[in-house]
């Protein structure tokens, strides 16, 4: 029979580490990954030689990109895995890193993710589909006609929709880590240039290069290793969706957040109402509204009064993106997802400093890959 | 005959004549599911094969589901800004096309849209090249015109 993360042996992040994500330059990959897992591996206190495989997110460096970069760590003849899920690879190195260690297979498990701009070739371009719009439609397309269909059926202004980006881009200035460190005002996020509908630029996520590293562990390695199990959060629930079909013009983004979600609360033993905070795919302002209302949060049409009345800002009911989320801290690809789960351990640990989300327990890591997959995680410290 | 030097850019979604041009979709005969675009491989509802799948013409008419003006794009055949929308054709389908008219200005969503066929210039060879486009009906008129590249 089928089982979940919940029924297998804990799991718990006792390291994390990323390398800043920032404008695409002539900082090699490896240096961008070794950064990561180095900060990870001081983080936990951890030797490389303790560390028993390897998961990596990646989808622009090409083929086999990890053995070539952890070499310089020492060759311990480990495996290691490329994870190509687009948007969500991270999310989905560490899925199979948890699973790991859950199972019994690897005490000690590293899930991380890197990234270099360069050529994005997408696989279902070439399925053989051809459709009316075709490259037309990019994703930010995707987003501002969703955006449209949204503020018509809730009565919601631009303005409201950008207030988003404004949220996001205090979180991001208190982030050492993120591309983008600038508290922006309502009036900077609207600003030009237009790129799709209503969306502007500051709407819109940067992508540059970067590195998040994660280790998990068992108890029994944690015990063995003289690790600290007050800094090392559980991970209570770990799904991967895709797309069903769903009828007529339903908004499908919402509707595989929706059913991801809720299939991850029930594997966790929590509900909306106990997420201290959340890392939202925020990669378009309008998705974080639709997306919170998926998660339950608060009812379909009411995620921009939540975000006006400060329920999602740092200090509020439930922080949304306290890092900066996709729109500032940046979205590199492959370690976007992996850089979810490295927040969301430092603020349940109480060491987010600035942006710390106060008395966190409780949080959720949402992430959606084209193609069309969503990866959600729960972490919650004892 | 000009029918017959005319080709269309996305050979298989629709046909190349009339005036409301329909579009191609896919009947599954296994459970009834109606798609569109067409596909060879397999019913994505109850997963079919491909024998058990049938072209059926759709009808250009539908109504406006959402719209955007597109100042940025990687997809040929157009200059921005330009104008998609998201249709929920009068057979079931939801689709997303071009529409004649540049900008959204005075579009709504709701508003009733039927297909047309829109020039994409000519080869030296003198064949035309047509793509399928949306029209609106209640708003845009002055623009559609402009844009509508009558043959
Ligand atoms: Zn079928």
């Amino acid at each position: 029979m089928a089982r979940t993360l919940r029924e297998l042996r804990p799991v718990r992040v006792v390291g994390i580490g990323l390398h800043r994500y920032q404008r695409a330059g002539d900082t090699p990959y490896v240096t961008l990954g070794l950064t990561a897992v180095r900060e990870a591996l001081a983080d936990a206190g951890l030797q490389w030689r303790d560390v028993e495989s390897v998961y990596n997110g990646t989808a622009m460096l090409g083929m086999a990109p990890t053995r070539p970069m952890l070499r310089h760590l020492g060759a311990t003849g480990i495996p290691m895995a490329q994870v190509e899920n687009a948007s969500a690879s991270g999310s989905t190195a560490f899925a199979q890193a948890c699973l790991e260690v859950a199972s019994g297979i690897s005490d000690v498990a590293l899930a991380m993710g890197v990234d270099k701009p360069g050529p994005m070739a997408i696989a279902g371009a070439k399925a053989g589909i051809r459709d009316l719009v075709g490259a037309r439609v990019a994703p930010f397309t995707h987003f501002a006609l969703l955006s449209n269909e949204y503020m018509h059926r809730y009565g919601v202004r631009p303005e409201q929709v950008a207030q988003v980006a404004v949220k996001n881009s205090r979180n991001g200035a208190a982030n050492p880590y993120a591309q983008r460190q600038k508290v922006r005002s309502l009036e900077e996020v609207l600003a030009p240039p237009q790129i799709s509908g209503t969306l502007t630029r500051l709407q819109c996520c940067p992508i540059g290069e970067g590195a998040a590293a994660v280790i998990v562990a068992s108890d029994d390695a944690i015990r063995r290793l003289g690790l600290a199990a007050s800094r090392a959060p559980r991970v209570l629930a770990s799904v991967t969706r895709t797309e069903s079909v769903y009828p007529g013009a339903k908004n499908f983004d919402a509707e595989l957040t929706s059913e991801t979600t809720s299939l991850a609360y029930e594997q966790a033993g929590v509900g909306p109402q106990d997420l201290d905070l959340i890392e939202c795919h925020d990669a378009f302002a309008v998705e974080e509204l639709l997306y919170v209302e998926a998660m339950g949060l608060c009812g379909e049409g009411e995620g921009a009064a939540m975000l006006a009345n400060g329920d999602t800002a740092i200090g509020g009911r439930c922080a949304v993106s306290a890092s900066g989320g996709l729109l500032s801290m940046g979205h590199p690809i492959g370690p976007t997802g992996a850089g979810q789960i490295c927040e969301l351990t430092r603020q349940l640990r109480g060491e987010a400093g600035p942006r710390q989300q106060p008395e966190a327990r409780t949080g959720l890591a949402h992430m959606v890959g084209i193609g069309a997959v969503c990866v959600v995680h729960v972490l919650q410290r004892d | 005959m000009p029918e017959l030097e005319r080709q269309v850019a996305h050979p298989g979604l629709y046909r190349a004549s009339g005036e409301q041009p329909a579009l191609i979709g896919q009947h599954c005969t296994g459970c009834g599911h109606l798609a569109f675009p067409p596909n060879p491989y397999g019913c994505e509802a109850c997963g079919a094969q491909p024998e058990a799948l049938e072209k059926r013409e759709l009808a250009g008419a539908g109504e406006l589901a959402a719209f955007a003006t597109v100042h940025l794009h990687m997809g040929g055949g157009i200059e921005a800004p330009f104008t998609v929308g998201v249709i929920v054709l009068d057979d079931g389908p939801a689709v997303r096309a071009t529409l004649t008219c540049p900008t959204d200005d005075g579009l709504a969503i709701g508003d009733r849209v039927s297909s047309v066929l829109v020039s994409q210039g000519s080869d030296d060879e003198g064949t035309e090249t047509v793509e399928l486009r949306f029209i609106p009906h209640s708003s845009g008129s002055a623009e559609d015109s402009r844009v509508r590249g009558e043959a």
